[in-house]
């Protein structure tokens, strides 16, 4: 729900269990109780796309049977797995550029159990246009935090499971060149196209590559997009949103021409879906001017990189509780 | 023990199985990573103590999906 101050201060006063995205001047504001939070401006509405700082969009968890709340930083970040729940679901804020949001994306995938227990989530972030820092507020104690990553631990009923999914509007063109890179990593120098070692800002350059558009990885059937941060020609490197794993590989997405309605037609396939919380990139906010434009049955925070067990990029990511 | 073997198969890529469940697929992807890395009995067994984990936690949603692996 997009609500305004008082509304929401009134939802945390009453006991509800809340994840709240919403500008930082906002989340400041409210009493303590039992929820967290991540900073952003942007939000996709049952209405569309806008950007608001007079309104926070808040999700309420009424299947929750209990709480707790968790503040992490990159030594003890994969205690998630431990402090979840036994049958719950973990929602995740980090900061944008946190050391921690940095160390979790690129570990997370080689951690053992992170798929025993849902977790969802995103990274949190700030308006563009004035350039301030993201935090996540952890709503017990009523701190704000730049550095830390926040986690809403919930416990389910026994009869109802969380389930987590995802929804890519990128496709890759499997006749498009295989790209490949020799170690985990958030930025690199070369990498292997077609199973030749070439330097890939060359090689992006050369091939005037689209860089709005994602690499592509398949993970057994689910496309996994990594997105370019930035081409340094002088440096030759390539600094991504989110790592690309050796062993995996790569090709660039195809370009879509019309975000709104390459969502549309992905979203045909979920309308039943009821979720009781969602995500979508600020990415495919900008490119694809998703300003006034809406996803149903989605609707949240527009976030800086998003949680489905690991980070991914330029995708929508949704929860929904399910009979067992 | 058939659907233990039918998982080696998946974890080695000599079967492919894709499920409608996002922490399926990834769990799936990311044994096969590391079994590639370490190719050896021991990670193997390791990988399949793991998502026989993932199985019996999940044991009300996954049926579906443990039928289908048993018929690969």
């Amino acid at each position: 729900m997009f609500i305004n101050l008082e509304e929401a201060k009134k939802l945390i006063l009453e006991g509800r269990i809340l994840h709240i995205a919403a500008e930082e001047s906002l989340l400041n504001q409210l009493p303590k109780g039992k929820w967290i939070a991540g900073t952003t401006p942007y939000f996709i509405t049952e209405q569309g796309g806008i950007t608001s700082k007079d309104k926070l969009f808040v999700n309420e968890i009424t299947d929750a049977v209990d709480f707790k709340t968790a503040v992490y930083d990159r030594s003890n970040i994969f205690d998630i797995t431990k402090d979840a729940f036994a049958n719950g679901m973990t929602f995740l804020v980090m900061p944008f550029a946190s050391d921690v949001a940095v160390f979790y994306a690129k570990e997370a995938p080689n951690v053992d159990d992170l798929f025993m227990n849902p977790v969802i989530g995103w990274i949190s972030g700030y308006d563009l246009s004035t350039g301030s820092s993201a935090k996540v507020y952890d709503g017990v104690t009523g701190t704000a935090y730049g550095d830390k990553a926040v986690a809403l631990h919930i416990s389910l009923p026994d009869n109802k499971t969380a389930s987590i999914g995802i929804v890519n509007i990128f496709s890759a063109d499997n006749d498009d060149a295989v790209i490949e890179f020799k170690e985990d990593a958030l930025s690199v120098t070369k990498c292997l196209v077609n199973g030749k070692e070439t330097v890939f800002s060359d090689y992006i350059t050369e091939n005037k590559i689209d860089t709005q558009l994602p690499l592509v990885a398949d993970y057994n059937g689910v496309l996994i997009n990594v997105s370019i941060k930035s081409v340094s020609k002088e440096n030759k490197t390539v600094d991504f949103y989110a790592p690309v794993f050796s062993g995996k590989e790569y090709r660039f997405a195809r370009p879509v021409d019309d975000y709104a309605a390459s969502f549309a037609e992905q979203l045909k396939g979920h309308k039943d879906v009821k979720p009781v919380f969602s995500c979508n990139c600020i990415l495919n906010y900008l490119y694809g001017k998703l300003d006034g434009k809406a996803t149903p049955p989605f609707a949240g925070p527009v976030t800086f990189g998003e949680i489905a067990y690991q980070l991914l990029n330029q995708t929508l990511v949704y929860a929904e509780l399910i009979d067992k | 023990m058939e659907l233990d073997f039918k998982l080696q198969k998946i974890i080695k890529k000599e079967a492919e199985y894709k499920s409608t469940n996002l922490g399926l697929n990834l769990l799936i992807s990311r044994l096969q990573r590391r079994y590639s890395l370490n190719p050896s009995q021991a990670e193997l067994d390791n990988c399949l103590r793991e998502i026989k984990a993932f199985f019996e936690k999940y044991a009300n949603i996954m049926k579906k999906d443990v039928d289908a692996i048993e018929k690969l």
